[in-house]
């Protein structure tokens, strides 16, 4: 008999957890193909090491982009591998819950539980991230109080007010890290005339990105391909100029959760003030996102102990409590 | 002895019909959602995502675990 599973299929990391295990696989979301023959070479850490450095009949891959499927054959292939490598077989089908942003279509929901199925499943429930995101992050959210959480993952930034085991208001959009590494893409490409990868430009990211102007802004020596020659050249880039080149997407987070804090009622708005918003997810990692957003909406921000972990914790909870949970489940509620 | 069959007859049947008409009264008084149900699920939906809920799940993989095991 298959133990029920709880995936979080994120833009860029697919956490798997297990019922009574917790967190048994937590992996890159790529997979890389052959071209030519269709075969699966590589997912997951092999799979990202591959990017931007295969031969031509190898495409290394993510086959989600903000959230929703781009690619449904690759993504049952990878669901499908991920299942088998948790210990699925053709003859244990589990329960799974799958965490999805929550401005996902109707299509896209369906191609993500038709995927699952398909890939194995017996049953495939969606969560919203944000839900799954504040069970996950430990917050009180089964009392009368105002609970509010951001989660920045690759591709969404999801803001969600959470009181009674419920959201009361929402504001989601399609603006993730992957927007920031974008960002620093094109302002290397426009300023300093090199072209760079998308794997140089999440380690400028992490390494001198930041939000907000701090002490350790540092500056980095980055190497590309000169646009004008086509030679290897390296250019030395400022934390500011990069602080700069970022600054759309942040700026766009930011007035999201504007937007959300504008939808709360005013009786969960007074708790903020005194409890805080907490930060989950992979993005709300960059250096001075939290700092940003406190002081543009002059609400505490609070980092999450667990970012990255927090969804899936979240939704792991809810394969744990199945019957009792079952009303969180997208299709159940709509 | 006619009457007397007769008379058995009716009674198998009165009782007959009262067993049922009481068996499907019961049933469509299960299927009535009553007005404590919603209260009972609801609960259990809270107590689900209450701290000590979460405790075997969440907290079981967080480091960080303010009840630490």
């Amino acid at each position: 008999m298959a133990r029920d599973l709880a995936i979080d299929l994120g833009t860029a990391n697919t956490l798997v957890y297990m019922k009574g295990k917790g967190i048994v696989l937590n992996e890159p979301s790529v997979i890389a193909v052959n071209r030519q023959s269709g075969e699966v070479l590589a997912t997951g850490h092999d799979a990202w090491d591959m990017i931007g450095r295969t031969p031509s009949y190898i495409v290394a891959v993510r086959p989600l982009r903000g959230g929703a499927i781009t690619d449904f054959d690759i993504t049952e292939r990878m669901i499908r591998l991920l299942l088998q490598r948790v210990g699925v077989s053709r003859f244990t089908r589990p329960k799974v819950v799958i965490c999805v942003p929550s401005a996902i279509t109707e299509v896209e929901r369906r191609a993500v539980t038709d995927a699952t199925r398909r890939a194995g499943a017996s049953d495939a429930q969606l969560i919203e991230q944000p839900m799954a995101a504040a069970i996950g992050a430990n917050l009180p959210i089964d009392e009368p109080v105002g609970n509010m959480v951001i989660d920045i993952g690759g591709g969404t930034t999801e803001t969600a007010v959470i009181s009674l085991g419920g959201v009361v208001a929402l504001e989601a959009i399609r603006v993730g890290s992957f927007d920031i590494d974008a960002a620093i893409q094109s302002y290397v490409r426009r300023e300093h005339g090199v072209a760079i990868g998308e794997r140089t430009a999440e380690e400028i990211k992490i390494q001198i990105g930041s939000a907000e102007p701090g002490p350790q802004d540092r500056s980095a020596d980055i190497r590309g391909r000169d646009l004008v020659t086509g030679l290897p050249k390296t250019v030395r880039l400022t934390a500011e100029e990069v602080r700069f080149a970022i600054d759309e997407p942040v700026t766009a987070m930011v007035l999201s959760v504007k937007r959300c804090l504008a939808k709360a009622p005013p009786e969960l708005s007074q708790d903020f003030l005194a409890r805080g918003m907490y930060l989950v997810g992979g993005g709300g990692m960059l250096r001075g996102l939290a700092e940003r957003i406190q002081r543009e909406t002059q609400v505490p921000v609070n980092m999450s102990p667990q970012p990255l972990e927090a969804v899936v914790l979240g939704a792991g909870h809810c394969i744990e409590n199945y019957q009792a949970l079952r009303g969180m489940f997208m299709g159940t509620r709509r | 002895m006619i009457s007397m069959s007769f008379l058995t007859g009716l009674f198998s049947f009165l009782a007959f019909v009262s067993g049922s008409a009481l068996l499907v009264m019961v049933y469509l008084d299960n299927r009535k959602v009553r007005i404590d149900d919603g209260i009972a699920k609801f609960r259990r939906h809270i107590d689900a995502l209450s701290p000590e809920a979460r405790r075997s799940s969440v907290h079981h993989n967080n480091p960080e675990d303010r009840w630490s095991r």
